[in-house]
């Protein structure tokens, strides 16, 4: 199964016994108990910081399981690309968490949600420009100074591009990693979607990333959709990872070496099982690519 | 050539309103047309939105069946986006939205039933706190004591109906047939977080109108008077006992 097998390979070589390696699953409600009960070799989990802001079982159940397996925080709701600027409120909510929880590896997107003070709760595409450019590092900079550390920035899967947009994707996560120090989280699923839907060549998408930066990997799974009778893909975290994924995963760790990998699954969410399954697919390729790596 | 900020104002008026045409003229428009991607974005707003009430708002989901439920969502989340990205913060008026609501008017009894849902949510999400150790109170003087304020813990909301709410509430679980006397009289609720659960009891009226008025932050002289109004058989001594073991009081 997933985790112990990638232990010993000399992957990722945490200092800390408790940094994130190999493959993680993103811990969803309905595997918790499963999880506490039968502690399953897991490699790390990651959880959606607006999940935990409260208190109750659920928080408490998570304190329990970052005692026995890495941890990784992953915002969904900072809105990073706001040219309102982000909301303290919801940064100090967030410190606080990371504050309390200590985890490994903390991470938001290339996007917004906020506008006029109303939440729209999706991952919301930007124009790649030097004014966005210019807002985004201000955003993360004040985030990563709160915090007091690193944020990994993710691309977002993306169903439109604006006509302003003057520089690619990749290369604009490259100006925010060498302007703000922020690290870079690759969502594979999600350049294969976004170049799928918006026309481009995921490997060269890949290629161009880089390398340096990239701390974290995130797989998932699409649906195949139809907009104006042409197909469109939806990043919807509801089925396990699509073939070409796998291949575009294969060649992400061959430029990016072994990186802590992550399975998410969000919608018609399946039996753990599955998904340790998923991660067990994952962890052997990354293996596969600690060995080329060491050698 | 907008800037950021106007950009992000027309998106949202695409997303929440319905006009797209601002931002859609800043938007690359090939084989997809741009009100297409446009689409893409705004139906998962919505159906996340309206998911995560229905997950707040199970029992008015099934009273009104999903299709109705999901088109009075669609009008609250136009009217009253959310204000932040925890969903489980989300609807806090949406039972002040249901009483308001014209489609729903030949339900008088649902938006209490919200009332008690969204109550429930609040506990089972609000924060651990310390309660109050019984000791504190045997040190104060009795002139001291009657003009003391006490606060409940955080996971306790007190909801009163004209409606059989707990009734309603029963009938409609998952298990359940949906059957129930609607002439069953009013409901006075207590809604805690005991443990990981999340329970709601019935309390006698003047235990009621007692924790009321020290829940709206009256005096514990005001509040006994006010438990003695709506139940004069009402027991101070066994009613302070219950407040101090059944650890409602914060800290």
């Amino acid at each position: 199964m997933a985790g112990g097998a990638h232990r010993g390979t000399g992957i990722a070589c945490p200092k800390d016994a408790m940094h994130p390696s190999g493959c993680g699953i993103g811990l969803r409600a309905p595997h918790v108990a499963e999880i506490l009960d039968r502690r399953p070799p897991i490699g790390w989990l990651e959880v959606h910081a607006e999940n935990y802001m409260g208190g109750g079982p659920a928080a408490r159940a998570l304190e329990r399981l970052r005692a026995d397996y890495p941890l990784s925080i992953h915002g969904v709701g900072l809105s990073l690309g706001s040219a309102d600027g982000i909301d303290g409120r919801h940064l100090e909510r967030l410190a606080a968490l990371v504050e309390r929880l200590q985890p490994a590896l903390v991470s938001e997107h290339l996007s917004w949600s906020v506008a006029g003070g109303a939440y729209l709760n999706h991952l919301l595409p930007l124009p790649y420009t030097d004014e966005a450019l210019d807002v985004l590092c201000a955003n993360i900079t004040r985030a990563q100074e709160r915090l007091g550390r690193r944020l990994l920035v993710e691309n977002p899967s993306g169903y439109l591009r604006f006509r302003d947009t003057s520089i690619p994707e990749p290369q604009f996560l490259n100006a925010l990693a060498r302007r703000t120090g922020c690290g870079l989280l690759c969502d594979v699923n999600n350049v294969y979607v976004t170049c799928s839907n918006l026309g481009g060549d995921a490997a060269a998408w890949i290629d161009a990333l880089d390398a340096g930066s990239v701390a974290e990997i995130h797989l998932a799974g699409h649906a195949v959709n139809d907009a104006d009778g042409r197909t469109i893909l939806i990043d919807d975290h509801g089925s396990p990872v699509a073939e070409p994924v796998w291949g575009l995963f294969g060649h992400a760790l061959r430029r990016f070496g072994a990186t802590p990998t992550l399975i998410e699954w969000d919608t018609d969410v399946p039996a753990l099982d599955v998904l340790l399954t998923e991660a067990a697919t994952a962890t052997r390729r990354l293996v596969k690519a600690g060995d080329v790596v060491a050698a | 050539m907008s800037s950021l900020r106007e950009l992000q104002a027309g998106f949202r008026a695409a997303i929440l309103g319905d006009d797209g045409a601002g931002v859609a003229a800043a938007v690359v428009d090939d084989d997809i047309g741009a009100s297409a991607r446009l689409a893409i974005y705004r139906h998962h707003v919505f159906a996340s939105l309206t998911a995560a009430l229905e997950a707040t708002y199970p029992v008015v989901t099934r009273l009104v069946d999903r299709r109705f439920f999901g088109w009075a969502a669609d009008r609250y989340v136009r009217a009253r986006p959310p204000a932040g990205p925890c969903l489980a913060e989300y609807g806090g008026d949406f039972p002040a939205f249901l009483a308001q609501f014209p489609a729903c008017a030949h339900l008088p009894w649902l938006a209490d039933v919200a009332r008690l849902e969204w109550a429930m949510n609040v506990a089972l999400h609000a924060p651990d706190a310390a309660t109050l150790e019984p000791i504190a109170l045997q040190a104060l003087e009795p002139r001291a004591l009657a003009r003391l304020t006490l606060r409940f813990e955080p996971s306790l909301t007190l909801i009163h109906s004209a409606w059989p709410i707990d009734a309603i509430w029963r009938a409609n679980q998952p298990a359940s047939d949906g059957v129930v006397d609607l002439g069953a009289g009013a409901a006075r609720l207590e809604v805690r977080r005991l443990g990981d659960d999340v329970v709601f009891r019935t309390l006698p009226s003047g235990a009621f109108a007692f924790r009321a008025a020290l829940a709206g932050g009256r005096s514990l002289e005001d509040a006994v008077e006010r438990a003695l109004d709506a139940e004069p058989g009402f027991d101070l001594a066994r009613e302070i006992r219950a407040l101090l073991e059944e650890r409602v009081l914060a800290a």
